[in-house]
Formats: structure tokens, sequence, C-alpha cells
């Protein structure tokens, strides 16, 4: 059981050594990166048929959790484990063979990542959440041209930001508290930290976390990154980083801050930024752009879903969330060739059909088409948002509506000039096709998307079992302090 | 006039230093002040974790010898500086190295005129034409545009 350690030790090792190893052997260089996550996530699914669903805690180093570090293992931090390990598998920069240095970032990102997911301690948490900044700050610069450095700078000047602000609130924590593991917390916090000063120090946290997770206020660097660096860091960063921050903030409201206040804040800004993001991507004259800012509306649907109080709002979050990391880094994928503006992508989807289709495909199921998984994750939060008797809950059902529809028109109008014939003074449509690459790898997201509608009923119970898991508390605090903690 | 305690001037010292590190970030335009400023943040984000855990009545959290004879100041606090400390020097370094790329791509370190130049790249490889800034009015000044004004 102890083996999850590995998923984190073996990337980071991993991570260290690529740069010399490239030096020595370019060929298992090029391929310790992609096995090292394979067996990760080969000993991940070990643990995960281990475990039998019930969560167990790791005191790391043999120190027992209240003084020690402990990792917690339940379905929902493995379940993200899982993800973070094939999403970066499936994203892994196989194309720059010069690059040994975005080889170590990836599996620094996929490392941190994993910890990030697994870790009971809340500085813990702070430190892998910085590695992750660190990793993604490189990646995003890696295209090395003069506006993927500055588009970084910008993204290191408000994560810094937001790092202080999270410093700041774990301080405060720590103040009112004395304890920064997670289960102790969890005992600590109704009494200790439902006050003002608790919610103060939700709030920096909530604001600091966000930065990653493209959170309304500290969003701005979104756009910037994700149109100067690569399809794959974009699908990266906006799939699979923005979730682990959501991550953060979901265990935090579970264990920490139950009080209404704090989820009522988190709904508001969820809902600046669905209304925000949806509006800016209507508006947006490019590929990326758009795709950048139709995420910030979609993360605002996240945090709009886990707002909602109980395992209701865990079940909903969960499924969109999963939904998201499915399909944006797709579109972002096929939006390398097509990166540009949206005028000139006439006529591109007849040349390349096959694009074309998943295209639609992955854009129907973003705006939740009925049979696909986009529709049943938009509809848990739509009858947990109905079934909430507060007003602001029904606000937020009418906003949600509203940005998808805002969705639906910019996303049809892309697909409507995709299928288009080019007319036959622009000579300027694109020609080039996808590589297989980006295609493969599309299609596999497509497979698994169309696979999910298939058994969407399992997938359905499954999802609800891991929610109900994830939202008891109590659950937490025992299986840490329980004597069977394994160490 | 009330006495005040030392600790009400440093936990104030301390908010202040966050406070005004992020006026810095947000009002200055230079970026050696920007990061100059988020410097100063987070040293008082890690004064604030030093001061969760410290007491006035309590000596250095070290054994020496024998059993602790007296009341200790908690170690755990002083040991999470200590690490944000260095993620801090990190992440400075980081900004740094990634301003002086900025810099040889762009020559400046205004932040108002990269983020310019950085829209005219993007928009420049995206063949989209450039977003339009909020604070210029559409039809162009009114006045007669100033000496060197020419954007």
């Amino acid at each position: 059981m102890s083996t999850i350690v590995l998923t984190v030790v073996l990337p980071l090792l991993a991570a260290f050594v690529v740069p010399v190893l490239c030096r020595v052997s370019p060929l298992l260089g090029r391929l310790l990166g992609p096995l090292t996550l394979a067996y990760a996530i080969l000993l991940t699914l070990q643990v995960w048929l281990g475990m039998e669903g019930k969560p167990f805690s790791i005191a790391l180093g043999g120190f027992q959790p209240p003084l020690g570090i402990n990792f917690y293992v339940d379905r929902l931090s493995l379940l993200f484990t899982f993800l973070t390990l094939v999403t970066s598998l499936l994203l892994w920069p196989w194309r720059n063979e010069t690059e040994p240095r975005q080889y170590a970032l990836t599996l620094l990102l996929a490392a941190s990542a994993c910890g990030l997911a697994l870790s009971g301690d809340l500085f813990n948490i702070y430190v892998f959440y910085e590695l992750i900044s660190v990793a993604s700050f490189g990646l995003a610069a890696a295209t090395r041209s003069g506006a993927a450095f500055a588009a970084s700078l910008r993204y290191l000047i408000l994560s810094g930001l937001g790092s202080v602000l999270a410093l700041c609130g774990i301080a405060i924590v720590y103040l009112q508290t004395g304890s920064l593991n997670l289960a102790q917390l969890s005992q600590l916090a109704p009494e200790a930290l439902n006050t003002p000063l608790g919610m103060s120090a939700f709030a920096l946290i909530l604001l600091g976390v966000g930065v990653k997770g493209e959170l309304f206020p500290v969003n701005s660097w979104v756009p910037e990154v994700y149109a100067a660096a690569s399809s794959r860091v974009s699908g990266l960063l906006a799939g699979l980083v923005s979730k682990l921050a959501v991550l953060v903030i979901v265990r935090l409201l579970v264990l920490l801050f139950q009080q209404e206040s704090a989820l009522h804040l988190m709904l508001i800004l969820g809902l600046l930024g669905a209304i925000s993001g949806e509006l800016a991507a209507w508006r947006a004259k490019d590929m990326n752009r758009m795709l950048a800012f139709s995420s910030i509306g979609q993360l605002g649907v996240i945090f709009i879903a886990f707002s909602i109080p109980g395992e209701t709002g865990l079940f909903a979050g969960l499924a969109l969330s999963l939904h998201h990391l499915l399909v944006k880094p797709g579109l972002f994928l096929l939006a390398e060739r097509w990166r540009g503006s949206l005028a000139g992508l006439r006529g591109a989807g007849l040349a390349s059909p096959v694009a074309g289709g998943l295209f639609v495909l992955l854009a129907l199921s973003l705006v939740g088409m009925p049979p696909l998984p986009g529709f049943w994750a938009k509809f848990l939060l739509f009858t947990g948002l109905a079934a909430q008797p507060s007003v602001i809950y029904q606000v937020a059902l009418g906003v949600v509506l509203l940005s998808i529809v805002i969705e639906a028109n910019y996303l049809f109008r892309v697909v409507m000039n995709l299928f288009q014939p080019a007319e036959d003074n622009s000579a300027a449509v694109i020609t080039s096709s996808h590589g297989w690459l980006n295609l493969g790898t599309t299609f596999l997201l497509s497979v698994l998307l169309i696979a999910g509608m298939l058994f969407m009923g399992p997938l359905g119970t499954w999802l609800e079992g891991v929610a109900m898991q994830a939202a008891d508390p109590v659950l937490y605090f025992d299986t840490v302090f329980s004597v069977s903690a394994i160490h | 006039m009330m006495p005040i305690e030392i600790g009400t001037v440093l936990y104030a010292g301390a908010i202040g230093l966050v406070v005004i590190g992020i006026a810095g970030i947000v009002l200055s335009y230079h970026l050696f002040r920007i990061i100059l400023a988020l410097v100063i943040a987070e040293a008082g984000a890690n004064l604030l974790l030093v001061l969760s855990g410290f007491r006035w009545d309590a000596i250095a959290p070290i054994i020496t010898g024998g059993a602790a004879a007296r009341t200790m100041v908690d170690p755990v606090p002083q040991a999470m500086v200590l690490t944000s400390i260095v993620i801090g020097v990190g992440i400075q370094a980081l900004a740094l190295s990634l301003t002086l790329r900025a810099y040889q791509s762009y020559k400046t370190l205004d932040i108002r005129e990269l983020q310019r130049r950085m829209s005219a790249d993007l928009a420049g490889e995206s063949g989209t034409p450039l977003p339009q800034s909020l604070e210029e009015p559409v039809g162009g000044r009114p006045l007669p545009a100033a000496e060197g004004d020419g954007r």
C-alpha cells in the first residue's frame, strides 16, 4: 500500500536524472520519462485494487500524523493521482528532441501534482503547489519566444502574489488552531475557524490557490500564456493543473471551512468567472484565446458546482471536472494547427475531415448535447442548483444557463466556419495537416469520451461513491488517527 | 497614552509589509520594482508565519543536555518559514532570469510597453487585429497629440 509514495518519488527522481541521461544516451533519456510515468500508473492501479474502496493514511518517515506529515489516500486522491499521471503521459512533449529540460519539467509537474493530490498536510500542500508553479512557469516559457517569456513573467508575478496570499491564509489557520494537519484541523475547525478571521483565511487561500484554478479576479494570465505556450502545455495547464487547484480548495471546504459564507464567496467568484470568461470567449478573434477564455468560463462553472453544499455539489463538480479534463486538452491539441484567427479557418474542416469531426464531437460535449457525457455533468449541476432553497443558487442557475447559450453560440460559429467551403480569393486556407501524434491523442480522448457515454450508468454510480467518501470529514479523521495507519 | 504591545506592532508590521508589497505590484510599472515588491510581500508573509508560533516568555526550541527546562517557542512555524524563504528565493531567481530573457527580446522593462509588444506579437502571429485598448477612445484623441506620444 505504501508504494503509492513512489508515484511522487519516481517522477521526481526521473526529473533530475533525465537531463544527465540525455547527455549519455539520447534514446534512453527520451524513454525514461514515459516509462516512469507508465510504471507509476501501474502502481496506482495496483493500490487502487488493493485498497478495496477503504481509505488509508501513510505516515511519512514513521512520524505519526499530528506531528509528522502524512499522505491521505482515498478514492478521490487516487483518482487525481491516476489522472495526473495519465494526462502527463498523453500530453508528453514527444516532439522536441533537443530539449531534455522540457521532459524534466513535465516529470516535475507530474510528481508535484501527485503529491498535491495525496498530501494531508496544509503546508505540504503549499510546497507541492509551489513546485507545480515552478514547473509550469518553465513549461509556459519553453517555446522561447519573446511573447512566451513576457507572458510567463506576468504569470509568475501573479502566481507569486497568489502564493503570498495563500501563505498568509495558512499562517492565520496556524495562529487560530496550532495545527496544519488536515485531519486534526477538521476536528478543531468548527470552533476555531468559524469566525471572521477563519473566513478571511479561507478568502486568502481561495484567492492564492485560485490563481492556478483560473478563479475570477486572478486569471488575467490565462489568455496570454495559452496563446504563447505550445498546445500540449496549454492542455496540461488548462486540463490538469487547474483541476488540482480546485481539488485543494474542495478538500479545504469539506474539512475546514464548512460555514455557508465560504461557499457563497466561492459561488459568487465562480459566477463572475463563468460570465466574464464566456463573454470574453465570445468576443475572441483567435482560436487559442477563445479556448483560453472558454476554459475560464468552464472553471467558473466548476467552482459554482463545488459551492453546492453536501455531496451533491461534490458529485456534480467532480463530473464537470473530469469532463473538462477530457475535452479541453483535445481541443487545444486540435488548435495547434488551427491556431490563428478564427476567420482564417474557413474550410479547414473540409480539408481535414477527421480533425473537423473530432472538433465537432468535443464541442458538442462541451456545450452539453444530450447523449454525450457533458450533458450528464451539467444535468447534475442543474438538479443540484435547483434543489437549493437560497435565492443566490437560483441566480446561479440562470447564469449557468446563459453561459451555456453563449458558449454554444461561439463554438457553433467556429464549427460553421470550419465546414464552409473556402472562398476562391482567400488562398490562405490552412492546408497543413494535423500531426498524427496530436490527432491520435485527440482521437484517444474522444474514444474515452464515447466510452464514458456508453458506460454512463456504472460510471455515475462509481463517481457518486467517490464523492460520498470525499464528503465525509469524520471518515478522514478516523482514517488518519486510526491504529491501523500504515507506516 | 495607552501602551502599545510589541506583538501588535509586529503583526501590524507583517500585514503592512504584505500590503506595501501588493501595492507595489499593482502600482509600479517597472519590472524590477515589481519583483522587489514581491520580495517585500513575501517577507511580510514569512514574518506573519513566524509570529504565529512565537511566545515572549519562551526560549529557543533547542534541547541541550537533559529535558527542556522552560517552555519553548513553537518550532514548527520556524521550520516552515525556512522552507518558504527557500521557495521564495527560487521564485525570485526564476523571475529575474525571465526578466532578463524578456528584456533581451523586447529591450524594455516597462510592464505596459512589454504587454503592448507581447500583444502585438501574439496578434501578428495569429493574424488578428490588435485587441482594442479600453483606455483609448475609439475615434482617436480630440486634441492634437503631443510630441512623442505617437502610439
